[in-house]
């Protein structure tokens, strides 16, 4: 059982997953008809979209610009790491980056983030859904969106996949533990592996036979439902929901095996959770999900030896996106999906005591490829050493903007659900950054 | 920065449990039997009868009259028609969860439904919080509240210092007030206050984990985010409170004594400067939010303290570590902790929170500017009658239950939609242990805390009071395939347990309502009788004899696992 923000308004979601059960026009009686349960095919039709898909590699901690995207190699702020040259003439990256220089044709970076939340937990809120909370409602997350937009929801695949070794992460962990899927609700929150790279209690119990396990959780979910039903129950709702995607997740069970892929692969992303993750990700998206979200906890937050920290984590980084990016164009799927590297803000231009980067969410930067994103794109500027934006500041929104742009959703569309105040796909009416996008 | 997190969430998984130990079950009586052969019983009658004896002056708590007076206000300013009031067989399933932590066995349920005094609503209240199980209930969930959840190796250390503590605060109902005065102070005066040091010495030394689990735990607010900066959303939450909150314990230390463990303090040291992000620093005087500052003189920057023996007052047990003359734990209970604003407040918006599924302010540990409570003059009034009533805890807890909004429905009526006007009864999912315990009642088991599915459930299920709901697909996974679900009911197979029972029937739809009475506490409709029936017919008809069992545990799954078992309602 985990946590998340309250959202004051069950009628909703009540209604919303009525409707996605197909029974919105029976309403509540519908349930009572149970005859022939135990044996009907999915009811399902095909809703087959042909779609985008994402990768979102959350860096979570929040990574320094000045080691990645935007060096200042030779000024107080920069560090002591060097800029390397790119693919891109005239365009220097963090010399820790030197896979990233050669396909700077195929990134789209944003050297000009600028932000309001310092906060992990805020930062993390904003940068995954979007938009600043307004409780009592809770904006869905990212991949919740693009899942509920782009996805199969009868897909028996997840369409939304969080990939995260570690269950700790400090702010991450409390908001990993929060309302993923908001006002979408609970169907669209994400299926969790990662670890051992495996989703426990994938497979039935030797002890119980096929049939027997199928027809009893239709009785089950049966007997669930109408207690929703009659309840109108929201926290009933999510309960059944999580287990209607038992089945799904149970036949796609080799999936999330990682052992089933190439050594080869495996040895190109690199050892550790993270490189091992993003692979995994590649083969869910190859396989049918729609997002695929690649955490690895919060170690970015480097208060403490900023720069030794980030020499290890940074050419982690440079590798896998390297490999994700490649795997992805020779496969001919780049085109399509949509790949997104960030944290939640940047760091300090200047050292602690501690020799770390403390947050800074005035000016950082970002990085995507693929998925209706233009390569070869470096959007705004930083000032010398880094501390201000001074050529075009973009903010969440902007961002949010462009990445829904990229992948085909509409940004400016209203939430079309009942009892709901208006709420739109990005508030504010704001421009996606029309340089990063392909026409 | 790099703050801890939600303490309570965060620091462990599991949780030590003591034994569960079941009220005896009231067997009919011969008035019972005569009452139930002369009355045909009618649950709604019996509802209104006890609405009445509530509602009956003479027995109205002043919490309760506050409660009932102040919810219905809220009611008629929102123009809300609230819920209908429970039927006695929701409401003492409902009791037997908040109260006794499980659901009620079948021999409870049906003495309290053959019950038919005016008062009876009232009567079983008090006599579940009379009970162990009230005692072991509370003790897991404070336990989880202030400690957080054991990890699987300290459940043990628990067990043998803490919890003995916990019981004999609950079982003999002592003052919340001087619950935390003995748990802050640390210094037992009684072998029965011994293991209130393991609020402290759990932590090891680490005075900013103290800090920031006395905040919530005693006074309803989190501080962490205030340990680089002051707060920034509740800007009234400075980083002076955060670290004069650690200064009031950053002299003490773990110490080992014959008598057990105690924490020692020492009369120097602890003075220091904290930074904020902006490169500023200032002392860490001995301050606290809402609260003053205590007069201490400090020393010169760098100047070294000479400690010695006249600093000090030998203990009054000769075992127990010397007490500093200028005790920084004394001055922090005696001055910010006695009369603090926060203090009343922040536990009778827990105690709320845990009965009514959210605060008044909500979420419960997050009493500060940005969170304001839902009714403000209920949240006063509640807390002013608390403290009058001497920190009674079971005079609160008793004045909740016994009010109007606590014995509601659950069923949320038309055009009502802001649970914080607890207008029905808010639906909460029952803890690990309050779920491993009904599973075992339902399935007619021995308690057995120590039950691998039940460490599972604590493991998987750590959260107590949660903001709100969301299952897991992981959940479910574990409720579907893993080996100790299926474990645990097949176990029950023997001819005294559940599933055997109900194999043994003759008649398919006694068997079926035999079920949902046992594990949902009530009559199977209709619908849902004909929907097992489909299941378990044919399979019955079609398998040997040995194998019939197996069909009764994949119904019992069925049921155990649907949602009206997971929660409380």
């Amino acid at each position: 059982m985990v946590r998340r923000e309250d959202c004051g308004s069950p009628e909703h979601q009540a209604h919303r997953r009525l409707f996605l059960q197909g029974s919105m026009a029976a309403g509540v009686a519908s349930v009572a008809s149970f005859n022939g349960l135990f044996s009907i095919p999915t009811l399902a039709q095909e809703t087959k979209k042909r779609g985008k898909k994402c990768i979102l590699l959350w860096l979570c901690g929040a990574p320094s610009q000045f080691e990645t995207w935007d060096p200042k190699p030779g000024t107080i702020t920069g560090g002591p790491f060097g800029s390397i040259a790119t693919s891109l003439p005239g365009i220097r990256i963090s010399s820790l980056m030197p896979r990233c220089a050669t396909i700077m044709d195929k990134l789209g970076v944003i050297r000009s983030m600028s932000t309001e939340p310092s906060e992990h937990f805020q930062g993390i809120d904003v940068l995954t859904r979007g938009e600043a909370p307004r409780p009592p409602f809770t904006r869905p997350i990212l991949g919740s969106v693009v899942a509920e937009r782009l996805g199969q929801l009868d897909s028996p695949v997840p369409q939304f996949v969080l990939l995260d070794p570690c269950p700790e992460g400090n702010e991450f962990k409390s908001f990993k533990a929060g309302n993923w899927a908001g006002w979408l609700g609970a169907e669209y929150g994400p299926v969790r592996s990662g670890g051992e790279y495996a989703i426990a209690d994938i497979l039935r119990p030797e002890s119980i036979d096929g049939l027997d396990h199928e027809d009893r959780e239709a009785l089950r979910s049966f007997l669930s439902r109408k207690y929703q039903n009659d309840q109108r129950s929201q926290a009933a709702a999510g309960y059944n929901a999580a287990f209607d995607r038992v089945r799904g997740l149970m036949s796609c069970a080799p999936l999330f095996d990682l052992e089933t892929l190439p050594v080869a692969d495996r040895d190109r992303y690199g050892p550790g959770a993270f490189a091992q993750h993003a692979l995994q990700a590649r083969h869910l998206i190859e396989n049918g999900s729609t997002f695929v979200m690649v955490a690895n906890g919060m170690p970015w937050d480097n208060h403490v030896f900023q720069h030794e920290m980030h020499q290890m984590l940074v050419p982690e980084l440079d590798n896998v996106l390297f490999q994700l990016v490649m795997d992805l164009e020779q496969r001919g799927m780049l085109e399509d999906t949509l790949v997104i590297a960030m944290g939640e803000f940047g760091r300090t231009p200047w050292l602690n005591e501690a020799r770390g980067r403390d947050h800074y969410s005035k000016a950082w930067s970002m990085a995507m490829a693929g998925g209706g994103i233009r390569g070869g794109v470096v959007v705004g500027k930083t000032d010398p050493m880094g501390f201000e934006v001074t050529e075009n500041a973009i903010d969440n929104r902007r961002l949010f903007a462009t990445i829904f742009t990229a992948l085909g959703i509409d940004a400016k569309e209203q939430y079309d659900l009942p009892d709901l105040p208006t709420f739109h796909r990005v508030e504010g009416n704001v421009q996606p950054i029309d340089e990063l996008l392909i026409g | 920065m790099k703050n801890r997190d939600c303490l309570v969430l965060a620091l462990c998984k599991s949780l030590a449990l003591g034994p569960v130990r079941l009220l005896p079950v009231r067997l009919l009586t011969v008035r019972w039997l005569t009452v139930c052969l002369l009355l045909v019983v009618d649950f709604g009658q019996g509802c209104l009868d006890a609405q009445e004896a509530v509602n009956s002056a003479s027995i109205v708590s002043g919490i309760t009259a506050q409660i009932d007076q102040r919810i219905a206000l809220g009611y008629s300013k929102a123009s809300i028609v609230p819920a209908e009031n429970c039927t006695d067989e929701q409401f003492i399933r409902r009791l037997y969860l908040d109260i006794a932590g499980r659901i009620p066995t079948l021999g409870e349920r049906e003495s309290f439904l053959l019950d038919h005094s005016g008062s009876k609503r009232l009567e079983w209240i008090d006599r579940l919080l009379a009970s162990e199980d009230y005692v072991e209930n509370f003790v897991d969930t404070f336990d989880a509240l202030l400690m957080g959840r054991a990890t699987r190796g300290k459940i043990g250390e628990r067990k043998s210092h803490w919890r003995p503590y916990l019981e004999d605060v609950f079982r003999s109902n002592r003052p919340w007030d001087q619950v935390a005065r003995e748990i802050l102070l640390a210094r037992p005066q009684s072998p029965e206050q011994s293991g209130a040091v393991w609020f402290l010495y759990e932590r090891n030394d680490n005075a900013q984990a103290i800090a920031e689990a006395v905040a919530p735990a005693f006074f309803g607010i989190r501080i962490d985010c205030a340990q680089c900066h002051d707060h920034m959303i509740a800007t009234e939450i400075h980083q002076e409170h955060y670290w004069g909150l650690v200064a009031f314990f950053n002299r003490s230390k773990n110490t080992k004594t014959s008598t057990g463990p105690r924490l020692s303090e020492s009369a120097i040291g602890g003075f220091s400067d904290f930074a904020n992000i902006y490169g500023s620093s200032y002392p860490n005087l001995l301050t606290f939010y809402e609260s003053k500052t205590i007069d201490e003189p400090r020393p010169e920057k760098d100047a070294k303290q000479e400690d010695s023996e006249d600093l000090y007052v030998p203990a009054v047990d000769p075992a127990d570590p010397r007490v500093p003359k200028f005790s920084r734990r004394e001055k922090f209970v005696e001055e910010i902790l006695n009369g603090h604003p926060r203090f009343a407040k922040a536990f009778v918006n827990r105690i709320w929170a845990m009965l009514m599924g959210r605060g008044i302010v909500h979420p419960y540990d997050q009493m500060d500017s940005v969170h304001p409570p839902s009714d403000a003059e209920l949240l006063d009034g509640l807390a002013r009658e608390f403290v009058d009533s001497g920190h009674n805890i079971r005079g609160l807890v008793r004045g909740i239950l016994a009010s109007r909004p606590y014995q509601l429905g659950s069923l949320r009526p038309e055009g009502a939609e802001d649970p914080s006007r607890f207008a029905w009864a808010l639906e909460r999912p029952l803890t690990a242990e309050q779920l491993g315990r009904s599973l075992q009642i339902a399935l007619f088991q021995k308690a057995d805390e120590d039950h691998a599915c039940i460490g599972d459930l604590r493991d998987r299920m750590p959260e107590v009071l949660p903001e709100t709901v969301v299952t897991d697909v992981g959940d479910a996974l574990y409720l579907t395939n893993n080996p100790r679900v299926q474990q645990m009911i097949l176990e029950a197979s023997r001819q005294d347990a559940l599933v055997g029972r109900l194999a043994s029937r003759e008649e398919l739809r006694d068997a079926i309502d035999e079920m949902f009475l046992a594990i949902l506490g009530r009559s199977a409709e209709e619908s849902e009788t004909q929907a097992v029936l489909d299941f378990v017919q044919p399979r019955l008809a079609n398998r040997p004899v040995a194998e019939r069992v197996s069909v009764w545990q994949s119904a019992v799954w069925a049921v155990l696992t649907s949602a009206e078992f997971r929660f409380n309602h």
